[in-house]
């Protein structure tokens, strides 16, 4: 397993894009997240400012955790390049015909996106401690770290899903537009519409929604808290259903794999 | 072991095209086996299958009996229609990947290199290099950690003519070295040139298979006359090791056994009384004889 990982490492520690897109992540997370805490970072006229959030432990997790569901699209977006890259150089035929099954090739993958979900969360732990002790005291933490967990699991389903996606569709441009478009467009449709026309909360079940709904928009979610509007679902089953989904993309995507011509 | 490769029945379609119907062939160890075709033909499906990245609808092939298909390529070079590289690494971080998957120990990266020209563009990303060097890279690649069995698919594609010279003399070596070569191809010249065996592929067919020089065995041709055309017609029909009489115009073209020598015609007919007023030995190209088999096999059909 260390051995798929080292060769998939070989292939990327020296792909400019790679470092980019890792580093637009680094960076900007960190610096947006300091422009709302120091307040420069503006959104509304006025007195009014609706991202003006708290940062000390009880709420860094979430506040962060929020906004990396948004940056992490940086790195779904490098999963889908690193993954149609194959395809584009034939790159993914020459690894087998070298030696690896199909199996290894997809695996070498997935452990991939475990790392890089492993980062993300890493990653954020670092700025939240940072942030938390800036603005709060040691003995605040860990506060609410369970946002902190989601936010893994909602990396692991946006990257899990870019990868299904780029082995789907093979075409870089092809599936990063697809992304956005199912991402951002499509899936709010759906799942607003399923819960309009249902009357229940289905809709939030949707493959990547069930991992949004884990972090919402942080003034959103404290005004429907004081207004008593909670949802009746608890995070416990967008979590599940979130594992749900990441089984099965592995699944469709290996079945996908193994059954057709590389 | 006499034979690292045997194919067994593998027959594949793509929806309703036939690439290959039910081919079989075992490849003699040490060889250097061609299998020649026009394009089109199905080489490169057969060689896909042969190495996993197409999945055959029926049939099955072992190599180094039986051994599992992964292991077994982790143990052979090949080099499948294009160079695969990734274009953003060099030559030299490339060779490092395939060397990783084949799970070689001592990668002699410097030798392949400089076997093919590279060494001095060894740290040259894959996306500079010309479609000759790219062409390189991939058969450096083949050659890492020593392969015993080489499959190439067109390997002097993309080549200027003293590149290809250079390819040749290459698995000409490698063949002394004993080690076997498999090697697609639609140059005839190539095949009569370097290989040992050849199978021979049409429509995803394969018309037969075996040494070369026996499947490419000559059928000679004499094209005889005399004054009465009729009478020596008749006469060579009694003649064993003629095959075929055809008239063309005031000569006769006989398709005789390489037995049948112009002089041993001349005697027979003399003989029998006849004298001849024309004699003349054609031998065929290996070309034409290749065409005589792929179109002789499509009246058949």
């Amino acid at each position: 397993m260390s051995e798929l990982l080292s060769i998939e490492w070989l292939k990327i520690k020296s792909y400019k894009t790679f470092w980019v897109l890792i580093g637009f992540f680094a960076l900007l997370l960190p610096i947006w997240n300091y422009g709302i805490a120091n307040g420069f970072m503006k959104f509304g006229s006025g007195d009014l400012n609706f991202v003006s959030q708290a940062y000390s432990f009880g709420n860094v997790w979430q506040n962060l955790g929020f906004w990396t569901s948004i940056f992490v699209v940086f790195i779904s977006i490098l999963i889908i390049i690193l993954t149609t890259n194959e395809f584009q150089f034939r790159t993914n035929r020459q690894n087998v015909i070298d030696g690896w099954k199909h199996l290894d090739f997809y695996h070498a993958k997935w452990l991939l996106v475990l790392v890089l979900s492993a980062f993300t969360v890493i990653y954020v732990f670092l700025i939240g401690l940072i942030f938390g002790l800036s603005y709060s005291s040691f003995n605040d933490f860990p506060g609410n770290i369970s946002y902190l967990f989601f936010t893994w699991v909602l990396a692991l389903n946006y990257y899990s899903f870019s990868l299904l996606l780029a082995l789907l569709l093979k075409k870089s441009g092809i599936a990063i537009s697809m992304f956005f478009l199912y991402s951002m467009i499509l899936e709010s449709l759906l799942s607003k519409g399923i819960n309009w026309l249902s009357h229940s909360l289905a809709g939030n079940f949707l493959p990547l929604q069930c991992s949004d709904e884990l972090l919402p928009f942080p003034l959103l979610d404290m005004v429907k808290r004081i207004a008593n509007l909670s949802d009746s679902v608890t995070p416990t089953w967008y979590v599940l259903a979130s594992f749900g989904w990441i089984i099965i993309y592995y699944f469709v995507g290996r079945k996908k794999l193994l059954k057709s011509d590389w | 072991m006499d034979s690292v490769l045997k194919v067994q029945g593998i027959s594949k379609a793509y929806g309703t095209i036939q690439a290959l119907s039910d081919v079989s062939f075992h490849v003699p160890t040490g060889s250097v086996f061609g299998i020649l075709g026009p394009n089109g033909s199905g080489k490169t499906t057969l060689l896909g299958i042969l190495l996993h990245i197409l999945q055959s609808d029926s049939g099955n092939y072992s190599w180094f009996d039986e051994m599992p298909s992964d292991q077994a390529r982790q143990q052979i070079g090949s080099l499948l229609e294009t160079p695969n590289f990734y274009h953003y690494l060099s030559a030299y971080d490339n060779l490092k990947i395939a060397a990783r998957i084949k799970r070689l120990t001592n990668p002699n990266f410097d030798f392949v290199l400089k076997t093919l020209g590279l060494y001095d563009r060894r740290n040259s990303a894959f996306q500079t290099f010309s479609l000759g060097m790219k062409q390189r890279l991939a058969l450096a690649s083949a050659l890492l950690g020593k392969p015993k069995i080489l499959v190439l698919d067109e390997p002097t594609n993309g080549l200027d003519p003293n590149g290809i010279a250079e390819i040749r003399d290459l698995i000409g070596n490698l063949h002394h070295q004993g080690i076997t070569v498999i090697m697609a191809s639609h140059l005839l010249d190539e095949v009569e040139k370097v290989c040992t065996h050849v199978a021979v592929l049409k429509k995803g067919n394969l018309l037969l298979s075996g040494k070369v020089d026996e499947v490419f065995r000559s059928t000679d041709q004499i094209e005889i006359s005399s004054s009465d055309l009729n009478a020596l017609s008749d006469v060579l029909k009694s003649l064993a090791g003629i095959n075929q009489i055809q008239q063309i115009g005031d000569r006769l073209l006989l398709h005789c056994n390489e037995q049948k020598t112009p002089q041993a015609i001349n005697e027979y007919c003399a003989q029998n009384g006849i004298y001849l007023s024309h004699l003349a030995w054609k031998k065929k190209s290996l070309e034409r004889k290749f065409m005589e088999l792929i179109n002789e096999n499509q009246t058949k059909q």
